[in-house]
């Protein structure tokens, strides 16, 4: 059962996503996705000024360390969590 | 002996249509597209003419591309896949190294340009868009046509303004003389119907308030249009040897710079741009049946133009036909050219010189035989387009039968 957050994650992923695909979970590689890359990386982005968090990445390094869905979930966790 | 370059597809994208047959078809009838612009928010805009695109064609790019495109790249990609369609060739892995693409840009991506400042600047957003370079960048029609078909050899952005498609072209056709490639797609394209860049062209106090009348003597000005055109160039050996439909051969290009004003054209520098052009191509002045003209509308190009027509071709000024195409497209400044392209090979394949359309009055400044509202029959062996621009920057284009 997904979370409040990882729900409202793939919410924001969907709306960029190709609609009728595939349905998305944590699992789902980012690459699998149908999105720019650099699309993907605005989708991050966007997450800080949802959650007040600093995400400190530049885009490459957001590419080379995130894999799936989840791993995006667990970033931004992480950094909810530094940040209270 | 050079390689003859030789045109084997044609696609374009204006408010006349949105391929190159619709197009053609609207010139001949001499209909303009010109009208009241309603696709966007123009905000405090005083003139409200232009010549849009009012609604795509069903163009079938993924939205992962579409994404990383401003409108003056999606116009390209669209015009580039129906010449390339047509010409019956695909980018094959043997040989997508001996084929590529230069694209002619006046201005840049625009749309990036506007969301950014308004988000930042009225709505307080405190971050730019992520493809906002990408998009902005005059390269990157170049750069997404050669992703979208596959194409490896040469491949860059052309700007000189008003005059960037037929620069972009003839630097096409210099990749395909000089044995860089095979096979090259060229054109340009723009997308200017923004508030920023009307903004611009308001305060030049250029535009027309109510249509683009070229050699009219109650002509006001120019209007400005979007859209792209391309062709697919390739060597005559290359077409021949695969059996290919030529449809036009770009049998010489012709270049000069005024070196004088930034905004204000010379007669000595388009007439410079025609002679090396009938020069390149080998043709005598009594060998050109039309001419395509950069006629903007506006007072001082047209009655320049004409001087300048008349010192190149002397006697048989009178005897051209000439007109411009920009009554019915408008000035879609980096398309221009290749939108003319269309007219010229056209003209030639069919014996039939498109109109300059909305022409109310004779102007003894500008008194060639201009085409006046209806197309002419005659047999077209050759023809000109003419492009001039701001900065001076001058090119001619040639085409013939094949």
């Amino acid at each position: 059962m997904a979370d409040e957050l990882t729900t409202d994650i793939i919410t924001k992923i969907k709306a960029h996503a190709e609609p009728g695909g595939e349905e998305i979970t944590s699992a789902t590689e980012l690459t699998a996705l149908g999105i720019h890359s650099l699309e993907l990386t605005e989708i991050i982005f966007d997450l800080e000024e949802d959650y007040g968090i600093e995400i400190e990445m530049n885009t490459v390094d957001a590419w080379a360390n995130l894999k799936n869905v989840g791993d995006i979930v667990e970033a931004v966790r992480a950094l909810i969590a530094k940040k209270a | 002996m050079r390689n003859r370059v030789v045109i084997t597809g044609l696609g374009g994208i204006c408010g006349l249509g949105t391929d190159a047959a619709a197009i053609w078809s609207a010139m001949r009838a001499g209909r303009s597209a010109i009208g009241e612009m309603t696709n966007s928010n123009l905000h405090q805009i005083k003139v409200k003419t232009g010549c849009e695109i009012k609604a795509l064609p069903d163009h079938g790019i993924p939205h992962k591309q579409i994404v990383s495109m401003d409108r003056f790249s999606l116009l390209a990609v669209i015009a580039a896949r129906e010449a390339m369609r047509q010409s019956g060739l695909v980018a094959g892995d043997a040989e997508t190294y001996r084929m590529g693409a230069v694209i002619g840009v006046g201005i840049c991506g625009w749309e990036a340009i506007e969301e950014n400042y308004r988000a930042i600047l009225l709505e307080g957003r405190n971050r730019a868009g992520i493809f906002t370079v990408p998009k902005v960048m005059p390269g990157a029609p170049a750069g997404q046509v050669s992703m979208d078909l596959g194409l490896r050899g040469p491949v860059f952005g052309v700007t000189s303004a008003c005059s960037s498609a037929n620069h972009a072209i003839a630097s096409a056709v210099d990749q395909i003389r000089l044995g860089r490639a095979d096979v090259m797609v060229a054109g340009g394209t723009d997308a200017p119907l923004a508030w920023g860049i009307l903004k611009g062209w308001e305060a030049l106090r250029v535009l027309a308030p109510d249509t683009c009348r070229p050699f009219s003597a109650d002509r006001q000005g120019l209007v400005l249009g979007e859209g792209a055109g391309m062709a697919v160039l390739e060597s005559y050996e290359h077409a021949t040897a695969r059996g290919a439909v030529i449809l036009g051969e770009i049998a010489g290009v012709g270049f000069s710079g005024d070196a004088s004003d930034i905004v204000a054209p010379t007669i000595e520098g388009p007439e410079a741009a025609m002679r090396a052009c009938l020069a390149d191509a080998g043709f005598n002045p009594g060998d050109v049946d039309y001419l395509n003209a950069h006629g903007t509308g506006t007072k001082a190009n047209d009655q320049i133009e004409t001087a300048a027509i008349k010192r190149v071709f002397a006697d048989h000024a009178k005897k051209l036909s000439v007109s411009s195409t920009k009554s019915m497209h408008a000035h879609c400044l980096g398309a221009s050219g290749a939108l003319e392209m269309i007219a010229c090979v056209m003209a030639i394949r069919e014996g039939i010189v498109p109109p300059t359309a909305n022409y109310r009055e004779p102007d003894p400044d500008c008194d060639l035989d201009v085409t006046p509202n209806v197309a002419r029959e005659r047999p077209v062996r050759t023809a000109l387009s003419n492009a001039f621009a701001f900065g001076g920057t001058n090119a001619v284009l040639a085409f013939k039968a094949v």
